[in-house]
Parts: C-alpha cells; sequence; structure tokens
C-alpha cells in the first residue's frame, strides 16, 4: 500500500515538482486556447462554406466535405508528426512560416497548434453544421416569406437558435482537444505530459503525471458540469411546464 | 417593368402552372384567377397539390412551367431559367403566408416575432415596428401577451401572432396553408375568427383548408383540386352543395361524414 503511494500519490514529491509541472501545464493552457479559439473560427468558416448554396457553390462543397471526412479520420498524433517534421523542409516557403516564432513561441509550439487546428477545425464545423441543420426547416421559409433575403435570414433568425444549440457540444469538443494537446509531447514540446513523463523517468515515481492529471481534472470537470447544464437548460427550454426530474 | 394597374382586378393569375418533386408531378397544369378584394377556398385531398399551389405563389417552391401574375406582372418568367427569373422581392412584399406550423421564431417574443421583419426589410424604426406590431397584436386578440415567447403561448395564440406577423408588411394577399390543421379542436375557431375578421375587410386570400363550414361561410369561392389539377371551381353554394364531378361529391362525403 505505502508503496502504491510512493509511487502514485507521493505529496512531498508534489510540492517540489510543482512549480515544474505547474509550468508545464500553463503550456497546456496556452496551446489549447490558441489552438481551441483557431478551431472555432477554422470550423465556423468550414461549416458556411459547406452551406452555400447554388450549383456553382458545388466544387467548393466538395472540397470542404472531402477536408472534413479526411481530417476527422486521420490520427492527430500523425498530424502533429507529419507537419512538424516536413514544413521546416519546404525551402519554397518564407521562413516565417517554415520556422514561425511568433509570439516568442518555439516552431514546434505553432506546429502543434496548426495539427490541432486543422484537425479539431473539421469536428467543430460537424458541430456548427448540425446545429443549423438543427433548425426546421420552416424558420427559413418564414423568415424568406417575410422579405428577408438568406443571408438575413440566416443572422438573424436561423444562426442564434443554431448557436444555442451548439454551444455546450462545441465546450466538449474544447475539451477533448485540451486533452489531446498532451500529443504534442511527441515533439519535445515540454507541455504538462512531457514533464511528468521527464520526471517519472528521472526519479522512477509518476506522482508528477498524476499531479498534471489532477491539474487537468481541475479545469476540465467544472467545464465538464458546464456542458451538462448547458444541455439541460437547453432540453428544459422545450419542456418547460412539464415535471422535471431533479438529477441528485 | 410592366405597370401593375388595377384594371379588371386581377390579383393572382395562374396559367398552365406545373411543379414536379422528381418524378411526382405535384401541379399539373393548373389555371386559376384570383380578383382583389375576392376570398377563394381550395379544398383537396392531401397530395391533391393544394399546399404547393400556395408555396408556387409566393416562390417558395417556384413552378417549373406554366406562368404566375401577381397584380398584372409576370413572378417567374422564364420558368426554369432559374433565380433570375424570379420576381421574389415584388413577390414577398406584397405576399404574405401563414404556415400549418405556425413557424414562429422561438427565440423572439411575440412583439419581436411581428417586428422583426418590419425594421429588418421594410427598415422601419423600431418605434413605429413596435406600434404597429402592438396594435396588430391587439387586433388578433394578443394585446396582454406582446412579451411572451411562443413556447408559453397555445397553438391557437401562436398562430394569430403568426397572422399578425405577415400583416405588419402590409400585404395585398394573404395565404393560408392550413392554418388550424395542427390545432387542437377548442382552438380553431379564434384562429378562424381572425380570418374571418380580415375577409370582412376585404384583404385578398386564398385559404387552402379542411374546415368545409369556413368555406362555406367566408369564400367568394371555392376550388376542389385533385392530383395536381383544378377539379371544380365555383361559389361555395355549387361546390360544396352542389357539386357536379365525380370526384368532389367523394371527397365531401367523405369529409362532412365525420
Amino acid at each position: 500500500m505505502q508503496e502504491l503511494i510512493n509511487q502514485y500519490f507521493d505529496v512531498d514529491f508534489m510540492v517540489d515538482h510543482f512549480d515544474e509541472v505547474l509550468e508545464g501545464f500553463w503550456f497546456t493552457i496556452q496551446l489549447s486556447v490558441v489552438s481551441g479559439v483557431l478551431a472555432l473560427i477554422w470550423g465556423l468558416i468550414l461549416a458556411q462554406l459547406r452551406q452555400i448554396p447554388g450549383k456553382a457553390a458545388l466544387p467548393v462543397r466538395f472540397a470542404t466535405i472531402a477536408y472534413i471526412d479526411v481530417f476527422r479520420g486521420v490520427p492527430l498524433l500523425i498530424m502533429i508528426l507529419l507537419i512538424s517534421g516536413s514544413v521546416p523542409l519546404l525551402d519554397f516557403l518564407p521562413e516565417w512560416l517554415r520556422l514561425p516564432q511568433w509570439f516568442g513561441k518555439p516552431d514546434n509550439f505553432w506546429f502543434g497548434v496548426f495539427a490541432i487546428t486543422i484537425t479539431y477545425g473539421a469536428y467543430m464545423a460537424e458541430v456548427y453544421r448540425s446545429g443549423i441543420e438543427s433548425v426546421p426547416r420552416g424558420q427559413m421559409e418564414a423568415a424568406r416569406s417575410l422579405g428577408m433575403s438568406h443571408r438575413q435570414a440566416m443572422r438573424f433568425v436561423i444562426v442564434p437558435q443554431a448557436v444555442r444549440k451548439v454551444f455546450a457540444p462545441l465546450l466538449n469538443d474544447f475539451i477533448a482537444l485540451m486533452k489531446d494537446t498532451t500529443l504534442v509531447s511527441a515533439i519535445a514540446l515540454s507541455e504538462v505530459a512531457l514533464v511528468g513523463r521527464d520526471l517519472q523517468s528521472q526519479f522512477l515515481n509518476s506522482s508528477g503525471l498524476i499531479l498534471g492529471a489532477i491539474m487537468f481534472l481541475v479545469v476540465t470537470l467544472p467545464l465538464a458540469r458546464l456542458v451538462d447544464r448547458l444541455i439541460a437548460r437547453e432540453q428544459g427550454r422545450f419542456t418547460r411546464g412539464a415535471p422535471r426530474v431533479e438529477a441528485l | 417593368m410592366s405597370v401593375g394597374t388595377t384594371t379588371g382586378g386581377s390579383m393572382v393569375s395562374l396559367q398552365g402552372v406545373c411543379k414536379r418533386f422528381g418524378h411526382l408531378e405535384v401541379l399539373r397544369g393548373v389555371d386559376l384567377e384570383i380578383k382583389r378584394g375576392e376570398v377563394v377556398c381550395v379544398l383537396g385531398p392531401s397530395g391533391s397539390g393544394k399546399s404547393t399551389l400556395l408555396r408556387c405563389v409566393n416562390l417558395l417552391e417556384p413552378p417549373e412551367e406554366g406562368d404566375i401574375h401577381l397584380e398584372e406582372r409576370s413572378i417567374c418568367k422564364g420558368s426554369g431559367s432559374g433565380e433570375q427569373g424570379w420576381e421574389l422581392d415584388f413577390v414577398r412584399q406584397r405576399v404574405g403566408i401563414v404556415f400549418q406550423q405556425f413557424n414562429l421564431f422561438p427565440h423572439k417574443s411575440a412583439l419581436e416575432n411581428v417586428t422583426l421583419a418590419q425594421e429588418k426589410v421594410l427598415g422601419r424604426p423600431g418605434a413605429e415596428a413596435r406600434q404597429k406590431g402592438t396594435e396588430l397584436l391587439q387586433r388578433v386578440g394578443l394585446g396582454d401577451k406582446l412579451d411572451e415567447y411562443p413556447e408559453r403561448l397555445s397553438g391557437g395564440q401562436q398562430q394569430r401572432v403568426a397572422i399578425a406577423r405577415a400583416l405588419a408588411m402590409d400585404p395585398h394577399v394573404m395565404l393560408f396553408d392550413e392554418v388550424t390543421s395542427a390545432l387542437d379542436p377548442e382552438l380553431v375557431k379564434e384562429v378562424l375568427d381572425v380570418m374571418r375578421e380580415l375577409a370582412e375587410e376585404g384583404m385578398t386570400m386564398i385559404c387552402v383548408t379542411h374546415e368545409i363550414g369556413f368555406a362555406r361561410e367566408v369564400a367568394d369561392r371555392v376550388v376542389f383540386m385533385d392530383e395536381g389539377l383544378v377539379v371544380e371551381e365555383g361559389p361555395p353554394s355549387q361546390v360544396i352543395d352542389n357539386p357536379r364531378q365525380e370526384r368532389t361529391k367523394k371527397f365531401l362525403g367523405l369529409v362532412l361524414e365525420r
């Protein structure tokens, strides 16, 4: 028993290495927020490209669908390795893109951001789409019959309803994204998982990794509760007045 | 642009209108003439093309063949030529439609439902739109529900908001697409009363309905459709009470039996 505690929950070890692990976790947060925001934007762009009406936009729709299908199906780790190991070798690219050092962050940080944005943009595009498509057809027809243009109908009628519906699932995707940022440890970026792993191999003690996991939980558990509440509220919108079974 | 003079008073005129969904021919050459101020009720079994006919008139489902004139102006020149030939703005400024499923905007209050398009489409200032919206909601008996959201309103109340919403755009013609079919029986009357009042005020109305009593009482003319064609049309006393066509007799027999 003591052995288990020493291996996984060595409080002294955690205290000694708290700063290192926290530094790694701070890196994780930065990586998550930057790629999370970019993926949210990129996903919305993809979702709209996929919805452009008309025959002329068929190639655009087709290309977007292909993109979404491909990058939802390719593992993020492969994307990370592919980008970080190839982009610096592409001599025709300008140096600011080949070896990005923006905002004082190392190039591997940005390669991680690219890979996560490319992959999660595809996931989030599908979430947006499901939101837009879940708004009943009659809403668009009512708006158009009142003289609104397609764009006005989207802006004042469809998107406001869609956003309410997708907020919770988008947040869910963000939690998944945050956890997946640990994959950039594969390209030697000293985020929380790599810091924990280094401590583990150096001291043969896993408490550093456990500490990192705890830090994740401190952030992800409240977010997960928030998602649940949002979903419950969203469902409540349409069953208001009906007796509600309170969760324990 | 042809000038829409009111000679003869033709409001809506359909000539040889055809509409297909895939291989399904929903409308197979419909001719119909509706005069200004006229109330026309369209009856027929489900699948007869009545709703599609209405949706053609406001170009929610543009016809593939034939032509439709609104106030003597062609609204779908060169059918099949795509959107260029459709007079969307012209049509939607003049034609209001009320749907079977109400289709109120659930994220907007009753009053906001009525003011949104006034502000965004007609460019009316907020105060003016609200005043007009309030008057209309009072007129349909919902003066005390201005700030309620649709989910808090009964079906009949929602449908009355939908009527007010359409009227707020000052339409010249109102289309009613089975507007009482989704309502509980006890709520039907409050909606029909609003429509009856509207008819008395001289609004041009095309009503697809299963309410034979309403048609008999309010309609100037009744049109019976079946399988994408107009089978019989005339005053209610003729089409409803003394139908000439076998199909009309059969349908009315089934409906009035209930």
